[in-house]
């Protein structure tokens, strides 16, 4: 549990935040310059002029009236800017083990948890954007941190699958258990990853909670008209050489036939993506059909985005909802209403491997 | 080749040259660091007021030094009565070589200082180093070069002082006499062939000198190679 409830004096207004955020993945989202990394850098301890309080799971980082400021060594706080701020001088490795202070095992858990081991003897110069922030988040991860802050600028970018960082995210909020603060700019991650969603603008808060609940909100549904994908966790089952696919199943048991995925052997954790609209609705059970996932699911609310229609769907099973994302003219011509049993036909290939 | 009173003052010279580098080393990468971080009132003047070393006649910095260190200046009083003597001795020598040395490795220093991200020092501390060993580990690496560049230009200049030495120190053989007020000594005298041997070695030891810091330097920037 973090508590925050600071005041910053910024160039045009002042950040003023007060919330209380779980232990989870808690999204920071909205415009430029609404004062993001600010709080990130506030919490962090690196904006002296920061008043108010922080407390996180029951230490004061900061607390103006009592006089309690915590230097940011003794915060504890991991911080990953944009620019993943790497020491140039220093290797990859020199860089996990910067504030490591010996802990080798930590090190070499942060380097496994971040598949850092083919870039350990190179210089931040020669890495690539994404990864320069896996070894910043490792850096971060090897100095023992109680909250991670993680400024992510990629997700806004049209970069390739294999430089974002979500993956890596899901596999630190799954074995190392530590709360992440997570700027980001990608609606479908805010969806999937976060607990909760911090909506910022001009310095206050616009809106705080679930990320589903927040989709309306203008400044998401703008983020949301670049693109909404939904992410997911699943497990390889087994492989099907001649097919050319491979069979995953997830959380929730739905099991899925995605691209062969090589390299990877049964019982490995995977994570995808399918854009929402990739993804085809049915309002009968489909047959005769070449794409190979056919997934039972009942409409729980419908939404405007943008000029598309979002419908939000859940497997019986329960499970993380389905995006799916098709025209108002679809909507209105199958007759969708909320409630309604549909089936959702998804294609092996629109499924992306991170 | 060289005379042995000639050799002692070539002697000499280094040992001055290098102790002088050394005291100063330490103030000025401080006061380089100042500056660089240093964003209130007062900073252009404070910057002028250091850099006015640089273009002032030595002859008249030390002609400064010299109204001070007397024994009625503001300092000389003081010094006198703790029984310290400093003008014309080699102090005097060692002071004039500081003088003139310190804005030219504060000017170098400070260019390195200002070229490291500040932002990179705040992440050090996030990461758990105080001030000081952000300093030594995140701040010294990275502007290693232009300290080292300050440091070997401190020592060059403080190898060649003239005027301000001649001031404060006069140019007393086996006492005060450094390598350039050998070789003003003795093209006075007429020994035109000893200030040319002299001249040469103070070629020599500076082209050494800055040649050696070039070598190193590219050793590194090859090792971090961007």
């Amino acid at each position: 549990m973090i508590e925050i409830g600071l005041e910053l004096p910024l160039a045009r207004f002042s950040l003023r935040v007060d919330a209380r955020l779980g232990d989870g993945i808690t999204a920071i989202m909205g415009p430029s310059g609404s004062g993001k990394t600010s709080l990130l850098e506030a919490v962090a301890g690196l904006r002296p002029r920061t008043r108010g309080r922080i407390v996180l799971n029951g230490t004061t980082l900061l607390d103006a009236t009592a006089g309690v400021r915590l230097r940011p060594e003794h915060r504890r706080v991991g911080y990953v800017p944009q620019d993943a701020g790497l020491f140039p001088h220093l290797t990859a490795l020199d860089n996990v083990r910067f504030g490591a202070r010996g802990a080798t095992d930590r090190v070499r858990a942060a380097v496994e948890t971040l598949e850092l081991t083919p870039l350990l003897a190179r210089h931040p110069a020669t890495l690539s954007g994404g990864e320069k922030q896996r070894v910043a988040l490792a850096r971060s991860l090897a100095s023992d941190p109680r909250l991670l802050l993680l400024d992510e600028p990629l997700a806004a970018l049209d970069v390739g699958l294999r430089e974002r960082i979500v993956p890596y995210l899901l596999r630190i909020h799954d074995e190392w258990r530590v709360p992440v603060l997570y700027v980001t700019h990608g609606v479908g991650e805010a969806l999937t990853l976060a607990e909760s969603v911090l909506l910022l603008r001009e310095g206050a808060v616009e809106a705080h909670g679930p990320a589903l609940d927040l989709l309306s909100r203008p400044a998401l549904s703008r983020a949301a008209e670049a693109g909404i994908e939904n992410l997911l966790t699943a497990q390889v089952v087994a492989h099907d050489e001649e097919g050319g696919t491979s069979r995953v199943v997830l959380d929730d048991g739905t099991s899925l036939s995605v691209p062969r995925l090589s390299g990877r052997q049964a019982g490995d954790a995977v994570s995808l993506a399918i854009r929402a609209e990739d993804i085809v609705v049915a309002t009968e059970p489909v047959h005769g059909l070449s794409a190979r996932n056919v997934i039972e699911v009942r409409i729980s609310a419908i939404d405007r985005v943008g000029h598309d229609a979002l419908l939000y769907c859940v497997r019986t099973a329960g499970g993380r909802p389905w995006l799916v994302r098709i025209t108002p003219s679809a909507v209105a011509s199958l007759g969708l209403v909320s409630g309604q049993a549909v089936w959702l036909a998804i294609k092996s290939h629109s499924f992306r491997v991170l | 080749m060289l005379t042995g009173a000639e050799l002692a003052v070539v002697g000499f010279t280094l040992r001055i040259a290098a102790l002088g580098t050394a005291l100063i080393l330490v103030p000025g990468i401080l006061v380089a660091l100042a500056l660089a971080r240093y964003r209130g009132p007062g900073k252009s003047i404070l910057e002028t007021i250091l850099a006015l070393p640089l273009v002032l006649p030595p002859t008249a910095v030390g002609m400064v030094l010299l109204s001070l260190l007397a024994r009625r200046g503001p300092v000389g009083r003081w010094l006198e009565s703790a029984g310290i003597e400093i003008v014309f001795t080699w102090k005097a020598v060692l002071l004039a070589t500081m003088v003139m040395a310190f804005p030219l490795l504060v000017r170098s220093a400070r260019t390195g200082f200002e070229e490291v991200d500040p932002r990179l020092i705040g992440l050090a501390r996030t990461l758990g180093c105080g001030p000081l060993a952000a300093f030594f580990r995140v701040t010294l690496p990275l502007a290693w070069r232009g300290v080292l560049a300050g440091t070997v230009l401190a020592f060059a200049r403080a190898l060649g002082e003239f005027g301000a030495t001649i001031m404060i120190a006069g140019n007393i053989p086996g006492r005060t006499q450094t390598l350039a007020l050998a070789i003003f000594q003795a093209s006075q005298v007429g020994r035109d062939d000893r200030a040319q041997v002299l001249a040469g070695v103070t070629v020599l030891l500076a082209f050494v000198t800055l040649w050696t810091a070039e070598l190193f330097t590219r050793r590194r920037a090859r090792r971090t190679a961007t």
